[in-house]
């Protein structure tokens, strides 16, 4: 009596497949842009033992969080009343004083964080590509051989 | 058949990890067949003390003879830390140092001894799990009639040579699911070795849903773990995973915990997370009943029994993808999902907490599964028919 596999009425593989075709769908119009993504899967990569997965994600949220915004964002403070809108107010004034020198440190930056990505991401292929011709190779000598 | 189970604890009430309790349910369930058996364990009841807090000693429990032998002393903890350290780091030590790392794990003497004396009287030996050095001195004994019930993952003590040696050293083993048994044949070069999934008794329970919601003022969907929180078990990727998707989603369910455990609360997940703490098991079990979904973000599973408990409990899974074996539960029973990465678990998360629909017919596919595959009758038959073939 071996257990069985096959569940009926249920097919979650036809789920999943749903589920990363939302993904695909999602990535595409930018939805996973988000640094916040990167920093949450850093537990994640450190427990995936399959080295080409774990490789394929790290380099993915690498990616969707390598970018900084620079953007302008709503100033805020946890305290309320008089206290509260002069902190937002001496928080608001560090702000544009400091942009005015970071924008320039930040820009550098973003630079460096996409022009690093792109060399990993170009270094990866390029040995996915060498290490699949090397397998070709092998296969056909192993195929040769084994006529011989 | 005389049977003689051993497991590195035993606990008359139950509280012990998951391998020892999945033990003694084998042994229990081959004694309610018929069959004489006798269960060797140690004194210990603390994992990460050992100390032989229970008296040596033999007593009857549900128609089995427990005995307990003492761990042996004189651990060297420093030496045994050392060589761990490399082999967490997936190093394989030399053969002497590995040597040293199993002598000064987990062994008692007492056991050994005892059971050189009375391996003969026994039709078959069954001993788990695998990276115990009891469990590897207990191969050595008598492997002929040995069978290993590993409760393996991959994970870096399987890579040890030690490791392999006892597993093609024995007759056979006892598995939780195919992908163990697949991993442990590709590990180990098992060919025409016997081996057998044969998984643990659930018994099917009935459980309220709104019981542990009312008890705890919860008036909102939650989504639940039960078990340890830690690093083994992936609790800090759950956390991290639930503050981001309460950040990006502000309908999201609220996050309940049953266990044990120190955590640390993500920014944007404050307020956000129920911990019930170690509760009982039928507030478990009720707490498993009202959850939207289960989620188990564990990939070091050899079986998975919460996860069965939450399909018994009529509600569906999403599980780490990481774990070929909750994976493989989930395909084989169609009763969850999985994901592993974060844009995976957000858009699962979205598909199944706005389709109430879809929880249900997971979660009862999920229930059937395990009341037709883990049920008393179809473990005893795979269990008992598997060694009496032997």
């Amino acid at each position: 009596m071996k257990v069985q596999l096959g569940a009926e009425g249920v097919d979650v593989n036809a789920l999943m497949q749903e589920v990363q075709n939302e993904v695909q769908r999602r990535r595409a119009a930018g939805d996973y842009q988000d640094a916040r993504i990167g920093r949450a899967e850093r537990h994640n990569v450190s427990q995936i033992s399959d080295g080409e997965h774990a490789h394929d994600v790290m380099l993915r949220c690498l990616d969707d969080c390598s970018q900084i915004d620079i953007n302008d964002y709503p100033i805020e403070d946890r305290n309320t009343g008089i206290k509260g809108k002069l902190l937002v107010t001496l928080k608001t004034v560090i702000w544009k004083l400091l942009k005015f020198y970071t924008y320039r440190l930040w820009h550098q930056q973003n630079q460096y964080n996409s022009m690093a990505i792109t060399a990993m991401e170009s270094q990866r292929d390029f040995y996915e590509k060498r290490i699949q011709d090397l397998e070709n190779r092998v296969n056909k000598l192993e195929g040769s051989q084994g006529e011989s | 058949m005389k049977l003689a189970f051993a497991a590195p604890r035993f606990s008359p009430e139950g509280v012990v990890g998951g391998a020892e309790t999945l033990i003694r349910n084998l042994a229990l369930i081959s004694a309610e067949a018929g069959h004489e058996v006798e269960l060797l364990s140690t004194c210990a009841t603390d994992h990460f003390t050992w100390a032989n807090s229970r008296k040596a000693g033999s007593e009857r429990f549900e128609g089995i003879t427990v005995r307990y032998f003492p761990v042996d002393e004189g651990r060297d903890a420093e030496t045994y830390l050392r060589i761990q350290s490399r082999i967490d780091r997936w190093i394989v030590p030399s053969k002497a140092d590995q040597e040293l790392w199993a002598n000064n794990g987990v062994r008692s003497s007492e056991l050994i001894r005892w059971l050189e004396q009375e391996a003969d009287s026994f039709d078959a030996i069954l001993a788990g799990p695998y990276l115990f050095g009891i469990t590897l001195d207990i191969s050595k004994v008598a492997p002929e009639k040995t069978w290993l019930i590993p409760c393996l993952h991959d994970e870096p003590f399987s890579r040890l040579d030690i490791i392999a040696e006892a597993f093609q050293r024995v007759c056979g083993c006892i598995y939780n699911a195919a992908p163990e048994q697949e991993l442990a044949e590709a590990l180990y070069d098992l060919k025409d070795h016997r081996g057998e999934v044969v998984g643990m008794e659930l018994p099917a329970f009935e459980a309220d849903p709104n019981a542990f919601a009312t008890r705890h003022h919860l008036n909102e969907p939650y989504v639940l773990y039960c078990g340890r929180r830690e690093g083994g078990k992936n609790t800090p990727l759950l956390l991290e995973y639930m503050a981001l998707y309460t950040e990006r989603r502000p309908n999201a369910p609220r996050l309940v915990f049953c266990g044990s455990g120190e955590y640390q609360t993500p920014r944007g997940l404050e307020g956000r997370i129920l911990d019930a703490g170690f509760v009982s098991e039928s507030e478990k079990r009720e707490a498993m009943a009202g959850a939207a979904l289960f989620i188990h973000p564990s990939v070091n599973e050899s079986f998975g029994i919460v996860l069965m408990e939450a399909w018994l409990a009529g509600t569906p899974a999403l599980v780490h993808a990481g774990s070929e074996v909750l994976r493989w539960q989930c395909q084989s029973s169609g009763g969850g999902l999985w994901f592993k990465d974060y844009p995976e678990f957000e858009c699962a998360m979205d598909l199944l907490l706005n389709r109430t629909d879809l929880q249900q017919q997971l979660g009862q596919a999920g229930g059937a599964h395990v009341r037709n595959t883990y049920n008393r009758e179809a473990i005893q038959t795979r269990l008992l028919e598997t060694l009496s073939d032997a």
